[in-house]
């Protein structure tokens, strides 16, 4: 009976060991940043792009941030429109949890999709008011992609007619003014 | 009766402007250098395109302005007050507009006057923003973006003076807002503004970078590229950001404490600064009659804590964070005592400033209620130094109007007959005059009304009270805070009346006006 018991309670530890991530709300960005006290203390999943730098810093952390907005899906380089500013957060990352993870969002990059799960930290009195996701858990969703653009001919040439014509104005008045 | 302007008054102008664009043109180059270095090829386009603009429009200006030569005149007509002001006025129009070339190109753009909007709020060092998808911007835009700052703070006029000294310089310089010429030239006072801004440049970008290379763990090209970009709007009160979140990407105090000591520099007058710095006030004093040297005390450095415009700003200052402080605890905001002075003390330097910058979403922001609101607003209208790259009313206009006021008081309670000492300190003795008095109240009161038009304007089309004030000021005084009015989905007329109020809270009125007269006179005079 107590070896049943205590495999019981075992199994029970390992359960509750294992399990936060389905404990965790799905939450957008956009929430955590209008009623992010609401949030505060809660563990919950974001889905988006990492964006910026990844700083790894002394304690074994990531920090970066997570951007959630139409840009993930539609960026500008690829002919996305411009639908208002970036709305993101940022996130403190376990550096082993980033291992592998394509570079993250910036100019021609878009970032790796993720699902970050982790406690939502609103105004951390330990980090003097600062707010972020303490992140647990990571998952890849989207591989990070490299964008081109081509050049811009056109704006190439005419910048350089205009300015052959403008050197071309000043010269004539330089010689105007020697002549008189 | 209105003369109306000659053809020489055209040319004077124009071949000023010319010369303006040329030099813009030259500054416009470094974007070119970033791009190719970067191998950023699309936006090398609309940077060649640009660069190629000014020199087109700033050559023909100075080729069509040539005056021609007549025998019976003594001499050329040279830049007199009021050329030199409508040459400010309407660089500081046109070069934003040049400026957005890249911007409207970039794709990042909604239309060419949200592109517009960002180039006159980088140029004037405002920092409100309306880019689309900032995050994913190309560098060497985004350098541009934050080299405006530079070239708007420092002074693109400044920038002029320097690679075309000639006459009329003394008007250019005051028409930019600056009014306080350290050395006995304009050419060596605009060198040594430029001398200033280097020096800090070189150690604010190696101090940011190391933060950032060795704290935050960028790798050090990205360290330097945020150690640069910051600088340019920390320095020059600016306020754009590489990123979206601003100063609370870095999700650092050490970071944060390195950026407001370069705020606070981007605040302090070149005068101050160039005091500061000095061996001694005698390089200075000594040819000019404006300073009274007879003060035992004038060439120690300490004797800057003594004058008006010091003491105004720390009193400001303090009164300011005060409330703000109050104002959050009473809200309940923070649940700490170091979570809640350290993030309004950044908040409120930055607005104090005229930076922008925010470690705070808007979104937050636009529920900071009655002191905390209170004390943000008023620090954002009265903001730093005069000469210096922040915006708003001006220290020095504070302490005379409140000086003046006590005097009239004094006066009033004294018995007749007894003297009011109506003498300040700034930089040595001076009288405070019936003029001077004037003057700092009659800009004070010109704010005041830019702030409320503005704030009219956001209450036509249903911004809240609160939140339309808010980014009036922000715009007005060259802030760039914003509680979320700024974005593409405003309405064109709101977007136009803060791209006005940042002009004119930048040039502080009065180059604006005499523009206005020049066109009145050229188009009803005689």
């Amino acid at each position: 009976m107590r070896r049943l018991l205590t495999l019981a309670a075992s199994a029970t530890f390992l359960v509750v060991l294992l399990a936060p991530p389905a404990l965790a709300i799905d939450v957008t960005a956009k929430e955590l940043i209008d009623d992010g006290a609401e949030y505060d203390g809660m563990t919950v999943t974001v889905v988006g792009e990492l964006i910026g730098d990844y700083g790894q810093r002394r304690g074994g952390y990531t920090w970066t941030q997570l951007n959630e907005d139409p840009y993930v899906v539609e960026p500008i380089a690829r002919d996305g429109r411009p639908a208002g500013g970036n709305i993101g957060i940022g996130v403190m990352v376990p550096s082993p949890l980033m291992e592998g993870l394509d570079a993250p969002g910036r100019y021609r990059q878009v970032g790796p999709l993720v699902s970050l799960t982790g406690v939502w930290k609103y105004h951390d009195p330990a980090r003097h008011g600062e707010s972020f996701l303490h992140v647990a858990e990571l998952a890849l969703v989207r591989r990070g992609e490299a964008l081109s653009e081509p050049p811009d001919w056109a704006a190439l040439v005419g910048g350089a007619a205009l300015m052959v014509g403008g050197a071309l104005m000043l010269y004539a008045r330089r010689r105007s003014e020697q002549s008189t | 009766m209105l003369i109306r302007p000659a053809a020489d008054d055209f040319r004077v102008v124009g071949d000023a402007l010319g010369r303006v664009f040329l030099a813009t043109a030259a500054a416009a180059l470094l974007p070119v250098v970033w791009a190719i270095i970067g191998r950023e090829w699309h936006p090398l386009g609309s940077f060649v395109l640009m660069v190629g603009v000014f020199v087109a429009v700033g050559g023909f200006l100075v080729a069509i302005s040539r005056q021609k030569s007549d025998p019976l005149k003594t001499a050329q007509r040279g830049l007199d007050w009021s050329h030199g002001m409508v040459v400010v006025a309407v660089a500081w129009l046109v070069v934003p507009a040049v400026g957005s070339i890249p911007f409207v190109l970039s794709g990042h753009f909604a239309s060419p006057v949200d592109a517009y909007f960002d180039a006159m709020s980088g140029l004037s060092t405002t920092g409100l923003a309306l880019v689309a998808d900032l995050d994913h911007l190309a560098s060497s835009i985004n350098f541009w973006r934050h080299l405006l700052h530079f070239l708007g703070g420092q002074g693109i006029i400044i920038a002029a003076l320097l690679l075309f000294a000639g006459k009329g310089g003394t008007t250019l310089f005051h028409g930019e807002g600056r009014e306080d010429r350290m050395l006995p030239s304009v050419q060596s006072t605009a060198k040594a503004i430029w001398a200033v801004s280097f020096l800090h440049l070189a150690v604010g970008v190696v101090a940011l970078s190391a933060v950032a290379s060795v704290i935050l763990g960028y790798s050090w090209n990205r360290a330097l590229f945020h150690g640069l970009m910051i600088f340019f709007a920390a320095f020059d009160t600016g306020g754009f950001a590489p990123q979206s979140t601003s100063i609370g990407y870095y999700h650092s105090a050490t970071f944060e404490a390195v950026t407001a000591v370069l705020m606070v520099a981007g605040a302090l007058s070149f005068g101050f600064h160039f005091r500061l710095w000095s061996r001694s006030d005698r390089r200075y004093t000594g040819r000019s009659k404006r300073v009274d040297v007879s003060d035992r005390d004038a060439n120690s450095r300490w004797s800057l804590l003594k004058n008006l415009e010091s003491r105004a700003i720390i009193t400001t200052f303090l009164l300011t964070l005060g409330f703000t402080l109050v104002g959050l605890a009473a809200m309940g905001a923070y649940s700490s005592v170091t979570g809640l002075s350290r993030q309004g003390f950044f908040q409120l330097l930055s607005a104090h400033t005229g930076t922008g910058f925010a470690t705070v979403p808007s979104a937050e922001m636009a529920g900071w209620v009655g002191l905390a609101f209170g004390g943000m607003a008023v620090a954002m209208a009265l903001g730093g130094m005069a000469s210096s790259t922040a915006g708003g009313v001006k220290a020095l206009r504070i302490g005379l109007t409140v000086r003046a006021i006590t005097d009239e008081v004094r006066g009033d309670l004294l018995p007749d007959g007894a003297l009011v000492d109506d003498s300040y300190y700034q930089f040595g003795r001076r009288r405070l005059t019936a003029e001077v008095a004037r003057s700092a109240m009659v800009v004070s009161l010109l704010f005041v009304a830019l702030y409320l038009i503005g704030a009219a304007i956001g209450i036509v089309y249903d911004v809240p009270l609160q939140s339309a004030l808010f980014e009036s000021v922000s715009a007005g005084a060259n802030v760039g805070l914003s509680v979320g009015v700024t974005d593409q989905a405003m309405p064109v007329l709101l977007k136009l009346t803060y791209i006005v109020e940042m002009w004119l809270g930048r040039l502080e009125f009065i180059a604006a006006f005499v523009l206005v007269g020049f066109i009145y006179a050229w188009v009803r005079g005689r």
